[in-house]
C-alpha cells in the first residue's frame, strides 16, 4: 500500500487527533451559548413524552400537555379559580341527563376549516372506539348519544345525571373530521388541530417539535418553536440543563433543589402536585380483609417523616382521605397518627399477636424516590408488627391485568394523578365494580358516590364527598400518604407560569 | 525482579484474605446492622470529614444506613458470587476444553463452535439477557455469569491440551497402556493447572465487576441485600450532594479487583517458565 492510498501519515494522524481533542475540549463552551433559550426556540427535556402519534393512545398528564400544543379541549380546569374555563366551548348547561355545550365562534383548524359541533362529536366517537387504540374511552362510558342540532351546539345525552361531566371533558382533544377522513389510516401522521402551535415532526425517543401558529384565535405565543425530548434519567436531564443543552426540565430531584437555587444560569420553580400517593390494600386478600389490620397499618406508617426526610420537606402529607386542596376534602377528618404500639395492639386484636408477613409491591423508577419510600415504609411497618417484603415489578406487569388492574396485588404503592376532585379517586379505587384495584365494596359508600355524581350544587356535592371520606377513614382500604411538589428547572431567562397538572405549555412561557 | 513477583502475589493475596475475613466475619466486624435505617441521621458525611456524628466512619446513606457496615456485608455477595462462579465456570470450561483438545475431531469441532457462539456475544450483554430471563437472585446471578464465563477456560485448556498431548510423557503413558480418562486426569490436568489458576484469578476480578454492574442495573440480587453495585446505583443521584455514597463502594470494588489482578499477575509470572529462567 503506498502513501496516497493510505490517506494519512502517522504524523498527520497524530496532528489531526490532537486538533480534534482540543476542539472537543473547547466546543462545549460555544455550544452553551448556541443553546441558550431564545424566543425562537425552547428545548424541553421531559421524563415523559408521547410514545406514539395517536393523541388518544395514552392517558398521561404530561403527554396531554404536549398534544395540547396542537389540539385543544372543550374546557380546562382553572386551578386558581377552582372552576372550569371554556377553551373551545363558549358556554355549557347541565340539565338532567343532558349537557348542552356551545362552541366559540370563528375558531379555525390549521388547515383553514372552521371548528364545528360535528368535529366534536367525531372526536368523542374516536375516543370511545377502543379498537382504534384509544385509551380514553372510559370517560364517556355514560354518554349514550351526541346530538349536533347546529354547527356550534353539541348535546351530550347521559344514562343518568352526570354532574362531573366537565371533569371527563378535560384533556379530551378535538380533531378535524375532514382531515382525518382525507388521510384515512395515515391521519396520525397529519395532526391538524386548532391549537396555538402546529405540528412539525415527531420521532419516537427523539424530538417532538411544534412551531407557532401565527393565526391562533387566542393570540400569538411568545416562543416560536417548542422541542420536547424524552430523557428518563433524572441526572441526565439535570446535566443537560446545566450544560445548556436544553432550557427546561421536569422532575428535578428534591436533593438538588438547594444547589440549583444558587446556580448562576438556572432557576427552580415548584408547586404542589395533583398526584396523590397512597398505599392501597386489596381487601380480597388476607390479612387485609380485616379492618383492624388496615387500621393497624395506618398507625404504623409515618407519612410526615417520609416527606420530611426522603423528600426533604418538599411535599405535603395528606391529613385526611385526600389532599386539603381537593374538592371533597374535610378539615375535620384526620389521618391516623403514627403510633407503632397501637398498631401492634390492633394486630394482636385482629388475631396476629406475633405480627404478620406481607409483601409491598411497587414499580421501581416510576415515581420519585419510590424505592427509598418503600424501604422506609417497610422499616416503619416493622416497628408496628408487620414483616414487610418489598417487591418491585416492571411497570406493565405491575399496572395491567397481571397486577393492580387485575386485582392481583394485595398491597401496593401508587400515585393517582390529576386529582382535583375526590370523586376521581373514590369512583376509581373504592366504588364497587369500577375497577378491581382494591375490591373494596360498601353499599353505603357507593350510594354516596352515586348521589354526589348527580348533584350539580357544589356545596351539596362536597357534603356527600365528605361523608364518603368519613367512611373511608374508618374502614381505610388504603393508607393516604402525600402529594409531592412538581419541581421544574429552567434557564434563568425563561418565565413560565407553573401549573400543578404536570403539563408544560410553551405559550405560558416568555423568553427574555 | 523475582522479589517483586513475590510481592505482587503477597499483596494481592493479602487483599483477597482481607476480603474473605470481611465476608465471613461480617456480623462481628460491622459496627451496625446494614439494614437499620435512621432517617434522622441520613446523608451524614464520614466521621473524619466533618460528620456531626462521630459514629459513622464512612458516613451514612440516603436512608441513614451505615456505609461501612453495608460495604462489609456487601463483600459477602461479591465473594460468594466471585468464588462460586469461578469454580463452576472453571469446572465446566476445563472439562469441555480438555475433552475437545484431547479427543479432537468431531468433539473438538462441536465444542469449538459452541464456544465461538458464546464468544460472539458481548459478555455483559449475555449476562443481562440471562438475568432478565431468570429473574433476580443470588443463584441466578451465579448461573448467568457462569454461562458467560466458562468459554475462557475452555479456550485456554483446549490449547494447552493440544500441545500437551503430543509430548513424550503422554506418549509414554499411552504406551504403558493407560486409559484416556486416566491420562487426562493424572497427566494432563495437573499440567494445565498453572494456566487455569491464572485464568481463574482474572475471571474472578471480572466476575466481581460484572456482579456489581448487574446490581447497578437492578438485575442483581433483591434490593434488601446490600451489594457494592446496588450501593453505587442508589447513591448515584446523590453524587453532587453526598459523594461518599458512591466513593466508598466504588473504592471497595477497585481495591478488590486490583488485589485479585495483582495476585493473578504475580502467579502468571511465577508459573511462566520463560521468566523463571531469567
Amino acid at each position: 500500500m503506498n502513501k496516497s492510498t493510505r490517506g494519512m501519515s502517522r504524523r498527520q494522524f497524530l496532528k489531526n487527533s490532537a486538533a480534534a481533542a482540543i476542539g472537543a475540549a473547547v466546543a462545549p463552551a460555544f455550544v452553551r451559548d448556541a443553546f441558550a433559550a431564545t424566543r425562537d426556540r425552547v428545548t424541553i427535556y421531559h421524563s415523559s413524552v408521547a410514545d406514539n402519534m395517536n393523541p388518544y393512545k395514552h392517558s398521561s398528564s404530561p403527554i396531554y400537555g404536549q398534544w395540547q400544543h396542537v389540539f385543544e379541549p372543550l374546557v380546562e380546569y382553572n386551578y386558581k379559580k377552582k372552576d372550569y374555563d371554556g377553551i373551545l366551548a363558549d358556554s355549557w348547561q347541565f340539565d338532567g341527563k343532558r349537557w348542552v355545550i356551545k362552541l366559540k365562534k370563528g375558531i379555525k383548524f390549521h388547515n383553514g376549516a372552521p371548528l364545528t359541533a360535528k368535529d366534536v362529536a367525531f372526536s368523542i366517537e374516536r375516543m370511545k372506539d377502543e379498537k382504534s387504540g384509544s385509551l380514553q374511552g372510559s370517560n364517556f362510558k355514560d354518554v349514550t348519544e351526541i346530538q349536533t342540532p347546529d354547527d356550534l351546539t353539541a348535546i351530550f345525552i347521559t344514562k343518568q345525571p352526570l354532574a362531573i361531566f366537565l371533569d371527563r371533558l378535560e384533556n379530551r382533544f378535538i380533531i378535524n373530521k375532514a382531515a382525518v377522513e382525507k388521510y384515512g389510516a395515515e391521519w396520525e401522521q397529519h395532526p391538524i388541530g386548532t391549537g396555538a402551535y402546529r405540528f412539525v415532526s415527531y420521532q419516537r425517543g427523539g424530538n417532538f417539535v411544534f412551531t407557532r401558529n401565527d393565526d391562533y384565535w387566542g393570540g400569538k405565543a411568545n416562543v416560536k418553536e417548542a422541542v420536547f425530548k424524552k430523557v428518563t434519567e433524572d441526572a441526565a436531564r439535570l446535566a443537560a440543563l446545566e450544560s445548556g443543552q436544553c432550557d427546561f426540565i421536569n422532575n428535578v430531584p428534591v436533593h438538588e433543589v438547594a444547589r440549583l437555587e444558587k446556580h448562576p444560569r438556572v432557576k427552580v420553580d415548584k408547586v404542589e402536585g395533583l398526584r396523590m400517593f397512597l398505599l392501597a390494600f386489596n381487601v380480597a386478600y388476607k390479612p387485609f380483609d380485616n379492618k383492624l389490620v388496615r387500621q393497624a397499618a395506618n398507625y404504623a406508617v409515618d407519612a410526615d417523616s417520609i416527606v420530611k426526610n426522603i423528600f426533604e420537606g418538599i411535599g405535603y402529607a395528606n391529613h385526611g382521605p385526600v389532599g386539603s386542596n381537593v374538592v371533597g376534602a374535610d378539615p375535620k377528618l384526620k389521618r391516623y397518627p403514627y403510633d407503632p404500639k397501637k398498631s401492634q395492639e390492633l394486630l394482636a386484636a385482629a388475631g396476629y399477636p406475633n405480627g404478620c408477613d406481607i409483601k409491598l409491591y411497587y414499580s421501581a423508577g416510576r415515581y420519585p424516590k419510590d424505592t427509598e419510600v418503600c424501604q422506609v415504609v417497610a422499616a416503619q411497618m416493622a416497628k408496628g408488627g408487620f414483616r414487610v417484603d418489598v417487591v418491585s415489578q416492571e411497570w406493565a406487569t405491575f399496572w395491567e391485568t397481571t397486577g393492580v388492574n387485575g386485582g392481583k396485588l394485595p398491597f401496593y404503592y401508587i400515585g393517582r394523578g390529576s386529582l382535583t376532585d375526590a370523586d376521581t379517586l373514590y369512583d376509581q379505587y373504592f366504588r364497587t365494580g369500577t375497577t378491581k384495584r382494591t375490591n373494596y365494596s360498601n353499599p353505603e359508600f357507593d350510594k354516596l358516590v352515586e348521589e354526589e355524581q348527580k348533584t350539580p350544587d357544589m356545596k351539596k356535592r362536597t357534603a356527600f364527598l365528605q361523608q364518603a371520606g368519613k367512611i373511608l377513614m374508618d374502614e381505610v382500604p388504603y393508607i393516604p400518604l402525600y402529594n409531592l411538589a412538581d419541581i421544574y428547572a429552567m434557564a434563568k431567562n425563561v418565565n413560565w407560569k407553573i401549573r400543578p397538572d404536570e403539563k408544560v405549555l410553551t405559550w405560558d412561557m416568555a423568553v427574555k | 525482579m523475582r522479589r517483586f513477583r513475590y510481592f505482587k502475589v503477597f499483596a494481592g493475596g493479602m487483599i483477597l484474605v482481607g476480603l474473605i475475613v470481611c465476608g465471613v466475619a461480617a456480623p462481628m466486624i460491622a459496627p451496625y446492622d446494614p439494614q437499620e435505617q435512621r432517617l434522622e441521621a441520613r446523608l451524614q458525611p464520614p466521621a473524619w470529614a466533618g460528620g456531626a456524628a462521630a459514629r459513622y466512619w464512612l458516613g451514612t446513606d440516603n436512608l441513614g444506613r451505615d456505609i461501612l457496615s453495608r460495604i462489609i456485608y456487601g463483600s459477602r455477595i461479591s465473594l460468594l458470587v466471585g468464588a462460586t462462579t469461578v469454580i463452576l465456570a472453571g469446572l465446566l470450561g476445563c472439562i469441555l476444553g480438555g475433552v475437545a483438545g484431547y479427543f479432537g475431531k468431531g468433539v473438538d469441532e462441536l465444542v469449538s463452535k459452541v464456544t465461538e457462539i458464546f464468544l460472539a456475544f458481548p459478555f455483559l450483554l449475555l449476562a443481562i439477557a440471562l438475568m432478565a430471563f431468570l429473574g433476580q437472585g443470588v443463584v441466578n446471578i451465579i448461573l448467568a455469569l457462569m454461562m458467560s464465563r466458562w468459554v475462557q477456560y475452555c479456550r485456554v485448556v483446549r490449547g494447552e491440551v493440544l500441545s500437551l498431548k503430543e509430548r513424550d510423557f503422554i506418549t509414554a503413558a499411552r504406551a504403558l497402556g493407560a486409559k484416556d480418562f486416566y491420562i487426562l486426569l493424572r497427566h494432563i490436568a495437573p499440567n494445565t493447572l498453572p494456566s487455569v489458576t491464572v485464568v481463574a484469578t482474572f475471571a474472578m476480578a471480572i466476575v466481581i465487576i460484572s456482579e456489581a454492574s448487574l446490581s447497578f442495573l437492578g438485575l442483581g440480587v433483591p434490593a434488601y441485600i446490600p451489594t457494592w453495585g446496588s450501593m453505587l446505583s442508589e447513591g448515584r443521584s446523590y453524587m453532587t450532594r453526598a459523594p461518599w455514597l458512591t466513593i466508598f463502594p466504588g473504592l471497595a470494588i477497585f481495591i478488590t479487583v486490583f488485589g485479585i489482578n495483582l495476585l493473578g499477575d504475580g502467579l502468571r509470572d511465577l508459573f511462566d517458565p520463560k521468566l523463571q529462567r531469567q
